[in-house]
Protein backbone atom coordinates (compact mmCIF):
# COMPACT_ATOMS: atom_id res chain seq x y z
CA UNK A 1 0.00 0.00 0.00
CA UNK A 2 2.82 2.63 -0.57
CA UNK A 3 3.57 4.32 -4.18
CA UNK A 4 6.88 2.60 -5.89
CA UNK A 5 9.72 3.85 -8.34
CA UNK A 6 10.55 1.23 -11.37
CA UNK A 7 12.95 3.63 -13.00
CA UNK A 8 15.72 3.16 -15.75
CA UNK A 9 18.51 5.18 -16.48
CA UNK A 10 19.99 4.69 -19.97
CA UNK A 11 17.99 2.00 -21.76
CA UNK A 12 18.33 1.68 -25.77
CA UNK A 13 14.77 0.31 -26.34
CA UNK A 14 14.30 -2.45 -29.09
CA UNK A 15 11.32 -1.57 -31.01
CA UNK A 16 9.21 -4.51 -31.53
CA UNK A 17 5.78 -5.54 -32.83
CA UNK A 18 2.96 -6.54 -31.29
CA UNK A 19 2.76 -10.85 -29.98
CA UNK A 20 5.73 -10.63 -30.43
CA UNK A 21 9.07 -11.67 -27.45
CA UNK A 22 10.89 -8.35 -25.93
CA UNK A 23 14.67 -8.54 -25.88
CA UNK A 24 15.78 -8.65 -22.65
CA UNK A 25 17.24 -5.46 -21.23
CA UNK A 26 16.07 -3.68 -23.99
CA UNK A 27 12.27 -2.73 -23.10
CA UNK A 28 11.31 -0.06 -20.26
CA UNK A 29 9.60 -2.39 -17.96
CA UNK A 30 7.56 -4.55 -17.31
CA UNK A 31 4.99 -5.11 -13.64
CA UNK A 32 3.54 -8.35 -13.47
CA UNK A 33 0.99 -9.88 -10.86
CA UNK A 34 2.91 -11.89 -7.89
CA UNK A 35 -0.33 -13.21 -6.83
CA UNK A 36 -4.12 -14.50 -8.31
CA UNK A 37 -5.76 -11.66 -5.79
CA UNK A 38 -2.82 -8.91 -5.87
CA UNK A 39 -4.05 -5.44 -7.69
CA UNK A 40 -1.48 -2.49 -8.53
CA UNK A 41 -2.10 0.59 -10.15
CA UNK A 42 0.07 2.77 -12.07
CA UNK A 43 -0.32 6.71 -11.65
CA UNK A 44 2.70 8.33 -13.39
CA UNK A 45 5.11 7.41 -16.01
CA UNK A 46 8.14 9.70 -17.27
CA UNK A 47 10.05 9.13 -20.04
CA UNK A 48 13.20 11.68 -20.94
CA UNK A 49 14.83 11.56 -24.38
CA UNK A 50 18.68 10.90 -24.08
CA UNK A 51 19.81 10.64 -28.00
CA UNK A 52 22.34 12.81 -29.50
CA UNK A 53 20.41 13.13 -32.66
CA UNK A 54 16.62 13.20 -33.89
CA UNK A 55 15.24 9.92 -33.73
CA UNK A 56 11.36 9.25 -33.25
CA UNK A 57 10.17 6.85 -30.17
CA UNK A 58 7.03 4.87 -29.87
CA UNK A 59 7.10 4.15 -26.62
CA UNK A 60 3.48 2.15 -25.75
CA UNK A 61 2.26 1.43 -22.66
CA UNK A 62 0.33 -2.06 -23.34
CA UNK A 63 -1.33 -5.17 -21.49
CA UNK A 64 1.01 -8.22 -22.53
CA UNK A 65 -0.95 -11.07 -24.57
CA UNK A 66 1.94 -13.03 -22.94
CA UNK A 67 2.99 -12.90 -19.50
CA UNK A 68 6.79 -13.05 -18.41
CA UNK A 69 8.45 -15.97 -16.70
CA UNK A 70 10.94 -15.27 -14.11
CA UNK A 71 10.48 -11.72 -14.31
CA UNK A 72 14.13 -10.14 -13.16
CA UNK A 73 15.21 -6.31 -12.40
CA UNK A 74 17.46 -6.35 -15.79
CA UNK A 75 18.94 -2.98 -15.94
CA UNK A 76 15.75 -1.32 -13.84
CA UNK A 77 15.54 -0.04 -10.54
CA UNK A 78 12.27 -0.44 -8.46
CA UNK A 79 12.73 1.67 -4.94
CA UNK A 80 10.04 2.91 -2.86
CA UNK A 81 8.95 6.68 -2.94
CA UNK A 82 8.69 6.87 0.52
CA UNK A 83 11.55 5.29 2.76
CA UNK A 84 9.43 4.30 5.59
CA UNK A 85 7.99 1.87 2.94
CA UNK A 86 7.16 -1.38 4.65
CA UNK A 87 7.99 -4.77 2.56
CA UNK A 88 4.81 -6.64 1.38
CA UNK A 89 4.70 -10.59 1.66
CA UNK A 90 4.31 -11.09 -1.85
CA UNK A 91 6.06 -7.90 -3.58
CA UNK A 92 5.01 -6.56 -7.67
CA UNK A 93 7.11 -8.64 -9.87
CA UNK A 94 8.77 -5.58 -11.91
CA UNK A 95 12.01 -5.45 -13.92
CA UNK A 96 13.01 -6.13 -17.75
CA UNK A 97 14.62 -9.45 -17.95
CA UNK A 98 12.80 -12.52 -17.99
CA UNK A 99 13.19 -16.45 -19.19
CA UNK A 100 10.36 -15.87 -21.13
CA UNK A 101 10.03 -12.32 -22.20
CA UNK A 102 6.37 -11.18 -22.33
CA UNK A 103 4.80 -10.09 -25.24
CA UNK A 104 2.93 -6.53 -25.91
CA UNK A 105 -1.07 -7.74 -26.73
CA UNK A 106 -2.49 -6.16 -30.12
CA UNK A 107 -6.06 -5.65 -28.56
CA UNK A 108 -4.04 -4.26 -25.14
CA UNK A 109 -2.70 -1.05 -26.02
CA UNK A 110 -3.37 2.25 -23.23
CA UNK A 111 -0.86 4.97 -23.63
CA UNK A 112 1.13 5.71 -26.77
CA UNK A 113 4.12 8.43 -25.66
CA UNK A 114 5.59 8.72 -28.62
CA UNK A 115 8.35 11.71 -28.52
CA UNK A 116 11.40 12.61 -30.14
CA UNK A 117 14.34 11.36 -28.39
CA UNK A 118 16.88 14.03 -28.86
CA UNK A 119 15.70 16.38 -26.27
CA UNK A 120 12.16 15.76 -25.27
CA UNK A 121 10.34 14.76 -22.23
CA UNK A 122 6.84 13.00 -22.37
CA UNK A 123 5.05 12.86 -18.70
CA UNK A 124 1.19 11.33 -18.03
CA UNK A 125 -0.28 11.52 -14.61
CA UNK A 126 -3.29 9.51 -14.17
CA UNK A 127 -6.17 11.15 -12.59
CA UNK A 128 -7.14 9.61 -8.96
CA UNK A 129 -9.26 7.10 -9.14
CA UNK A 130 -9.02 6.24 -12.92
CA UNK A 131 -5.61 4.95 -12.66
CA UNK A 132 -4.51 1.91 -15.34
CA UNK A 133 -4.56 -1.50 -12.76
CA UNK A 134 -3.43 -4.78 -13.47
CA UNK A 135 -4.69 -8.00 -11.65
CA UNK A 136 -4.00 -11.31 -10.88
CA UNK A 137 -1.21 -12.94 -12.64
CA UNK A 138 -3.13 -14.30 -15.65
CA UNK A 139 -3.27 -13.07 -19.45
CA UNK A 140 -3.94 -9.71 -20.40
CA UNK A 141 -4.79 -8.27 -17.16
CA UNK A 142 -2.21 -9.09 -14.77
CA UNK A 143 0.66 -7.88 -16.87
CA UNK A 144 1.66 -4.44 -18.10
CA UNK A 145 4.85 -3.44 -19.98
CA UNK A 146 6.16 -0.27 -21.57
CA UNK A 147 8.15 -0.77 -24.68
CA UNK A 148 9.32 0.15 -27.93
CA UNK A 149 6.82 -0.17 -30.64
CA UNK A 150 7.88 -0.78 -34.70
CA UNK A 151 9.67 1.99 -36.18
CA UNK A 152 10.97 3.83 -33.03
CA UNK A 153 13.93 4.37 -31.96
CA UNK A 154 16.03 6.50 -29.46
CA UNK A 155 17.86 6.29 -26.04
CA UNK A 156 15.76 7.24 -22.89
CA UNK A 157 15.54 6.84 -19.10
CA UNK A 158 12.33 7.27 -17.13
CA UNK A 159 10.16 5.65 -14.39
CA UNK A 160 6.91 4.67 -13.43
CA UNK A 161 5.10 4.73 -10.51
CA UNK A 162 3.06 2.65 -9.57
CA UNK A 163 1.18 1.30 -5.58
CA UNK A 164 0.43 -2.37 -5.21
CA UNK A 165 -2.42 -3.21 -2.97
CA UNK B 1 -19.84 16.30 -5.95
CA UNK B 2 -17.52 15.15 -8.36
CA UNK B 3 -17.49 16.80 -12.19
CA UNK B 4 -16.63 15.47 -15.25
CA UNK B 5 -12.92 16.84 -15.28
CA UNK B 6 -12.42 15.25 -11.82
CA UNK B 7 -11.94 12.03 -14.17
CA UNK B 8 -9.14 13.72 -16.62
CA UNK B 9 -5.43 13.19 -16.22
CA UNK B 10 -2.55 14.92 -17.32
CA UNK B 11 -0.11 14.58 -20.67
CA UNK B 12 2.68 16.67 -21.22
CA UNK B 13 5.15 16.55 -24.23
CA UNK B 14 8.16 19.03 -24.23
CA UNK B 15 10.07 19.32 -27.50
CA UNK B 16 10.65 22.74 -26.42
CA UNK B 17 14.50 21.42 -26.94
CA UNK B 18 14.26 19.07 -29.56
CA UNK B 19 13.20 18.53 -33.19
CA UNK B 20 10.05 17.37 -32.23
CA UNK B 21 7.75 14.91 -33.56
CA UNK B 22 6.35 15.15 -37.54
CA UNK B 23 2.65 15.54 -38.11
CA UNK B 24 1.73 12.09 -39.44
CA UNK B 25 3.61 10.40 -36.37
CA UNK B 26 1.82 12.76 -33.71
CA UNK B 27 -1.99 11.92 -35.48
CA UNK B 28 -1.33 7.89 -35.23
CA UNK B 29 -0.33 8.91 -32.14
CA UNK B 30 -3.51 9.94 -31.18
CA UNK B 31 -2.45 13.96 -30.67
CA UNK B 32 -3.74 16.72 -32.51
CA UNK B 33 -1.68 17.99 -35.30
CA UNK B 34 1.40 20.29 -34.44
CA UNK B 35 1.18 18.67 -30.77
CA UNK B 36 4.60 17.15 -31.16
CA UNK B 37 6.22 20.69 -31.55
CA UNK B 38 7.17 22.80 -28.38
CA UNK B 39 5.47 22.29 -25.49
CA UNK B 40 2.08 20.40 -25.67
CA UNK B 41 -0.35 20.26 -22.23
CA UNK B 42 -3.57 18.43 -22.38
CA UNK B 43 -6.25 16.35 -20.01
CA UNK B 44 -6.34 12.73 -20.49
CA UNK B 45 -9.46 10.65 -19.85
CA UNK B 46 -8.95 6.83 -19.16
CA UNK B 47 -11.57 4.82 -20.59
CA UNK B 48 -13.50 3.36 -17.92
CA UNK B 49 -14.37 0.05 -20.16
CA UNK B 50 -11.10 -0.50 -21.50
CA UNK B 51 -8.63 2.02 -19.88
CA UNK B 52 -7.40 2.92 -22.32
CA UNK B 53 -6.15 6.46 -22.01
CA UNK B 54 -6.72 9.30 -24.79
CA UNK B 55 -5.71 12.82 -25.19
CA UNK B 56 -8.35 15.18 -25.06
CA UNK B 57 -8.42 16.92 -28.71
CA UNK B 58 -9.51 20.27 -27.88
CA UNK B 59 -10.23 21.08 -31.42
CA UNK B 60 -12.58 18.08 -31.85
CA UNK B 61 -16.18 18.98 -33.09
CA UNK B 62 -17.53 15.01 -32.72
CA UNK B 63 -19.08 14.42 -29.38
CA UNK B 64 -16.75 12.45 -26.94
CA UNK B 65 -18.62 8.90 -26.47
CA UNK B 66 -19.91 8.85 -22.49
CA UNK B 67 -21.20 6.35 -20.60
CA UNK B 68 -24.18 7.64 -18.05
CA UNK B 69 -24.55 3.72 -16.06
CA UNK B 70 -20.54 4.45 -15.04
CA UNK B 71 -20.82 8.13 -15.64
CA UNK B 72 -17.61 8.37 -17.23
CA UNK B 73 -15.98 9.44 -21.06
CA UNK B 74 -14.81 6.07 -22.73
CA UNK B 75 -13.11 5.70 -25.75
CA UNK B 76 -14.73 5.54 -29.43
CA UNK B 77 -14.55 2.25 -29.28
CA UNK B 78 -16.29 1.28 -26.66
CA UNK B 79 -18.41 3.86 -27.33
CA UNK B 80 -19.58 1.95 -30.52
CA UNK B 81 -20.22 -1.18 -28.80
CA UNK B 82 -22.08 0.59 -26.62
CA UNK B 83 -24.30 1.61 -29.13
CA UNK B 84 -24.11 -1.60 -31.10
CA UNK B 85 -25.88 -3.19 -27.85
CA UNK B 86 -22.80 -3.88 -25.67
CA UNK B 87 -23.47 -3.17 -21.72
CA UNK B 88 -21.59 -1.04 -19.71
CA UNK B 89 -18.93 -3.21 -17.53
CA UNK B 90 -16.25 -0.84 -15.82
CA UNK B 91 -12.73 -2.75 -15.81
CA UNK B 92 -12.88 -2.21 -11.67
CA UNK B 93 -16.17 -4.42 -11.62
CA UNK B 94 -13.89 -7.00 -14.36
CA UNK B 95 -10.74 -6.72 -11.69
CA UNK B 96 -13.48 -7.72 -8.73
CA UNK B 97 -14.91 -10.59 -10.47
CA UNK B 98 -11.31 -11.66 -11.83
CA UNK B 99 -9.95 -11.18 -7.54
CA UNK B 100 -13.36 -12.86 -6.44
CA UNK B 101 -13.21 -15.67 -9.00
CA UNK B 102 -9.45 -16.52 -7.42
CA UNK B 103 -10.38 -16.34 -3.80
CA UNK B 104 -13.23 -18.73 -4.75
CA UNK B 105 -10.82 -21.14 -6.30
CA UNK B 106 -8.58 -20.77 -3.27
CA UNK B 107 -11.72 -21.69 -0.99
CA UNK B 108 -12.74 -25.02 -2.97
CA UNK B 109 -9.25 -25.87 -3.20
CA UNK B 110 -8.40 -25.44 0.41
CA UNK B 111 -11.77 -27.48 1.62
CA UNK B 112 -10.65 -30.59 -1.18
CA UNK B 113 -13.73 -29.39 -3.53
CA UNK B 114 -11.15 -28.66 -6.20
CA UNK B 115 -7.96 -30.32 -7.19
CA UNK B 116 -4.90 -27.67 -7.18
CA UNK B 117 -3.74 -27.37 -10.37
CA UNK B 118 -0.50 -28.97 -10.56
Amino acid sequence: MAKRSLSSTTITPTAVADTVAMTNNLWLGTLFGASATQRTIISEIYIGGQSTASAVAIPLFARDSTVPGTLVAGTMFDAPVDPATAALAAPLLTGNSATTPPQRSATGHLLNLSFNAFGGIVRWLAPQGAEIGIVGTAVSLGSVSLSQFTGGAGIMGGHIIYETS
Amino acid sequence: MKSKRSHEGYILFDHSNSPGLPDDVARKAGLPVGAGRGLFEAPTITCSHCQTVLVINPLRNREREYCRKCDHYICDGCGAAIKAGGECKTMAQVFDEVCEDAIRDQQLTRSGLLFKKE
